[in-house]
C-alpha cells in the first residue's frame, strides 16, 4: 500500500510539484525527479541532507530584501540600521551571493540528474521569469513617470530633467529597457541577476570538467574590471552611462556562490572548515564592521572619526565594480555565518525568524514588491514628508506588506499542495500519460 | 542626508545650551536655513580674508541650468548674481566679482575640462562648483563622477583657489524618478575627504519644501518665474551666509596665537 502510494507520488512529480504533507504541514517537496526511478527518488528524499532545507539561505535572503527596500527610501533614518551600516558590503552582495549559492545547489543537482539540456532549459525558464518581472517593474516605473511628468514639465526643473532622454523619446526608452540597457531608479539588480543566471548552465557544465579554471578565469575578469574602466556594459541614456552593477565584476561573487552551492551538494569544501580561515574571516568581518560602524556613528555624532576614509578607500569600496573590500567583506561574513549558525538552527525555525524566512523563500516576488514599494515610498515621503516618524511608518508599512504577501503566498502554496496531494488519492488518467 | 537628520536632533538639543553664533548674518527672510546645513570645518580662510580686507575678490561659479537661472528668465536673477548682491551688501568696501560660468546641461566631466581654460585664468579666490544633476539624470558611473570631481578639486586647490561644492536641487517630482542617492553620497564623501565645504542645496530645498516655506508647484508660467526668482534669491542669500560663515571662524583663526 505504502509502496503504491509512493509510486503515485513520484509519478505525479514528473510533471508537477508534489508536496508530502506530514501532520497537515508540508514536510517535503518532490521537484525535478523526471526520469528517475521511484526507488532512487525515495532514497534521495529520505536522506536527511537532501530533505532538510537550509533555512539560513531563506533567512538571510529575506533580511537582504528588507534592507534593500529600506535603503531605497529617500532620506530614511532607518537606512542607518541596515546591513550597510555594519559591513562594507550591503544587501546587494548578500542577495547575489545567496542567489548564486542557491542556484548552484538547485541547478547543479538538476544538471547531475537530468543533463545539460534539461537543466539549461530550467535555468532559462527562470531567466524568463526574471525578465518578465523586470519588464513589469519597468511598466510601473513608466506609470510613475506618466503620473509625475505633467508636474515635471511645469516645474523649475524642466530644463535640467529635460536631459533625461526617456521623457523625450519614450519609445526608444522602452526598447532600451527591453534590452536591459535602461535601468531607471532601482531597476538594476534584476538585469544583473538575469545576465548572471543566463551564463549559469555553461558555468555548471564547466565546473564538472575544470572547476579551478572557471573560478580562476572568473576572478581574473573581476580583477581586470577593477583596473580597466572599459570593462563595463554601456547603459542608456549615455554617453557615460554604465550598468550600475558591472556584470564583469559581480560575476565573480555570483560564481563563487554557485561553486559553493554546487560543491555543497557533494559534501562541501573541506578547506572551508580550516580554523585559520575562520580566524581570517572573523578579522575581516570585524575590520569591516569597525570601519562602517565608525562611519555610521560619525553621522550621528560628528567628533567620532571615520576610519579608513579617503581616496584610497574609493578604489576598494566601489559598488559598481565590486571593490576588493566589499567583495572580501561579504565572503568573510558569509563564512562566519555559515560556520556559526547551523542550517536548521532553532532560531531559524522560530516565530521571530519566520517573516524573514518566508520572504526569502519567495524572493523574486518579494524583491519586485520591494522595488515597487520603494517607488511608492518615495512618493509618500516626498509628498507628506513628516520626518523620522513618517520614515519609520513608511518603512514599517512596506515591510509589513512584504511579509503579508509572502505569508499569503506560503498559505496559497500550502493550500495548493494540500489539494494536490488529495488529488493523488485518485490519480487521473491524464496524469500518468505525460510522464 | 540621513545621518545629518539625527545630527540635527542632537544639535537641536545641544543648541539650547550653546550661544548661537553669527546671528547677525542669518536670513531674516522667509526662507531660513537651519544651522545644521552650515556645519563645516575648516573655513574658507582666504575668501574670508579677502572679503574682510576689501581687496578685489573673484568668485567663479560652475554649474548647470539652475545656476544659469534659466527658470527665472534673466541672469541677474540667478543665484550667483544674488550671492554677489548679498555679499556686496555685507562687505561694502570689498570689490566682489562673481563670474557665472554655468552652461546648461553641462556634465562634471565637461566642466572639469574647462577649469584650466576658463576658470583658472580668472585667478579666483573661491570656486563654487554646482554639479551632480546631469550625472544622476544620465546614470553616469558614480566612481567616475567621483574621480572627475576629485581631479577638479585637486587642480583648483593646486592653483590656490578655495572650493565650495554645491549639490543638486530637490523636487518632489524628480526624486522618485531620478536616483540621486549615490551621487549625493559621493559628493558628501568628496567634501569630507578634501575638507571642502559642501553647500547641501538638495537638503536645504527639501527642508524648505518640508516646512512649506517655498512650495515650488504651480501651473502658471508667470508665477513659476516669480517662484524661481524667489528660490534663486533664497539660494544666493543662503550661499552668502554659507561663505561668510567663515567670517566668524576665519576671524577666530586669524586671531593672535592661532594664525594660519
Amino acid at each position: 500500500m505504502f509502496r503504491r502510494r509512493l509510486k503515485e507520488c513520484v509519478g505525479a512529480s514528473q510533471h508537477d510539484r508534489v508536496v508530502v504533507p506530514r501532520q497537515g504541514k508540508a514536510a517535503a517537496e518532490l521537484v525535478a525527479v523526471e526520469r528517475s526511478d521511484w526507488k532512487e527518488v525515495v532514497s534521495i528524499v529520505s536522506s536527511p541532507s537532501a530533505m532538510a532545507r537550509d533555512l539560513r539561505l531563506d533567512f538571510f535572503r529575506g533580511l537582504a530584501l528588507f534592507c534593500i527596500f529600506i535603503d531605497h527610501l529617500p532620506t530614511n533614518i532607518m537606512a542607518e540600521f541596515t546591513l550597510q551600516s555594519v559591513m562594507l558590503s550591503d544587501a546587494a552582495e548578500v542577495f547575489i551571493l545567496i542567489s548564486g549559492y542557491t542556484a548552484g545547489m538547485v541547478y547543479g543537482r538538476a544538471m547531475e540528474r537530468e543533463g545539460f539540456v534539461i537543466a539549461g532549459v530550467r535555468v532559462y525558464h527562470r531567466v524568463w521569469q526574471l525578465y518578465v518581472a523586470h519588464v513589469f517593474l519597468f511598466m510601473m516605473f513608466l506609470a510613475l513617470v506618466a503620473y509625475t511628468a505633467g508636474a515635471l514639465n511645469n516645474s523649475l526643473y524642466a530644463e535640467e530633467f529635460g536631459a533625461a532622454n526617456f521623457l523625450n523619446e519614450p519609445g526608444l526608452a522602452v526598447v532600451e529597457a527591453l534590452t536591459l540597457q535602461f535601468q531607471p531608479a532601482f531597476m538594476n539588480i534584476l538585469p544583473l541577476y538575469i545576465v548572471l543566471l543566463a551564463i549559469l548552465p555553461f558555468v555548471l557544465a564547466g565546473f564538472r570538467a575544470w572547476p579551478r579554471l572557471i573560478i580562476f578565469a572568473s576572478l581574473a575578469l573581476w580583477l581586470a574590471a577593477q583596473f580597466d574602466k572599459r570593462i563595463a556594459l554601456a547603459a542608456y541614456p549615455g554617453p557615460d552611462g554604465v550598468w550600475p552593477f558591472n556584470p564583469f565584476a559581480w560575476q565573480a561573487l555570483f560564481l563563487l556562490g554557485v561553486w559553493l552551492g554546487w560543491r555543497g551538494t557533494k559534501g562541501g569544501v573541506p578547506w572551508l572548515r580550516d580554523r585559520w580561515l575562520f580566524c581570517v574571516a572573523a578579522g575581516l568581518s570585524l575590520a569591516g564592521f569597525l570601519v562602517r560602524f565608525s562611519g555610521t556613528l560619525h553621522g550621528f555624532y560628528d567628533p567620532i572619526p571615520v576610519l579608513f576614509s579617503g581616496r584610497v578607500s574609493w578604489l576598494f569600496l566601489s559598488k559598481t565594480d565590486l571593490g576588493l573590500f566589499r567583495f572580501a567583506n561579504v565572503l568573510a561574513v558569509a563564512l562566519l555565518v555559515a560556520r556559526l549558525i547551523h542550517p536548521q538552527a532553532r532560531f531559524l525555525a522560530s516565530r521571530a525568524a519566520w517573516p524573514f524566512v518566508i520572504c526569502g523563500r519567495n524572493s523574486l516576488h518579494i524583491f519586485c514588491l520591494g522595488i515597487l514599494l520603494s517607488l511608492l515610498g518615495h512618493l509618500v515621503l516626498n509628498e507628506f514628508f513628516g520626518g523620522i516618524p513618517m520614515q519609520f511608518a513608511v518603512s514599517a508599512a512596506g515591510i509589513a506588506i512584504m511579509i503579508g504577501v509572502a505569508a499569503l503566498m506560503e498559505w496559497f502554496g500550502a493550500a495548493q499542495a494540500a489539494s494536490g496531494s488529495r488529488a493523488l488519492g485518485a490519480p487521473t488518467a491524464g496524469r500518468g500519460a505525460r510522464g | 542626508m540621513t545621518p545629518a537628520l539625527l545630527r540635527y536632533v542632537i544639535l537641536a538639543v545641544g543648541l539650547g545650551l550653546l550661544p548661537s553664533p553669527v546671528e547677525a548674518f542669518s536670513q531674516e527672510r522667509d526662507c531660513p536655513v537651519p544651522e545644521r546645513f552650515y556645519a563645516f570645518d575648516p573655513s574658507l580662510t582666504k575668501t574670508v580674508k579677502a572679503l574682510v580686507s576689501g581687496r578685489e575678490i573673484v568668485i567663479a561659479v560652475l554649474g548647470g541650468s539652475s545656476t544659469l537661472g534659466l527658470a527665472a528668465g534673466a541672469p541677474s536673477l540667478a543665484w550667483p548674481a544674488r550671492l554677489a548682491a548679498a555679499l556686496a551688501k555685507r562687505f561694502p568696501s570689498a570689490r566682489i566679482k562673481v563670474v557665472n560660468l554655468a552652461v546648461a546641461r553641462q556634465a562634471a566631466k565637461a566642466a572639469g575640462e574647462r577649469l584650466s581654460r576658463d576658470v583658472l585664468p580668472l585667478k579666483p579666490t573661491l570656486v563654487i562648483w554646482e554639479t551632480g544633476t546631469m550625472e544622476a539624470v544620465r546614470g553616469t558611473d558614480v566612481d567616475e563622477f567621483r574621480e572627475t570631481l576629485q581631479a577638479g578639486i585637486d587642480e583648483l586647490h593646486g592653483s590656490g583657489a578655495e572650493v565650495v561644492l554645491m549639490n543638486m536641487q530637490f523636487s518632489r517630482e524628480t526624486d522618485a524618478m531620478i536616483h540621486f542617492g549615490p551621487y549625493l553620497i559621493a559628493m558628501r564623501e568628496l567634501a569630507n575627504v578634501n575638507d571642502v565645504p559642501l553647500f547641501r542645496r538638495h537638503g536645504i530645498m527639501r527642508h524648505w519644501a518640508e516646512s512649506d516655506l517655498l512650495d515650488l508647484r504651480t501651473k502658471d508660467p508667470e508665477k513659476r518665474r516669480q517662484l524661481a526668482a524667489k528660490l534663486y534669491d533664497c539660494i544666493g542669500n543662503a550661499m552668502a551666509d554659507f561663505v561668510t560663515r567663515g567670517v566668524a571662524a576665519g576671524k577666530a583663526a586669524a586671531s593672535p596665537g592661532s594664525d594660519r
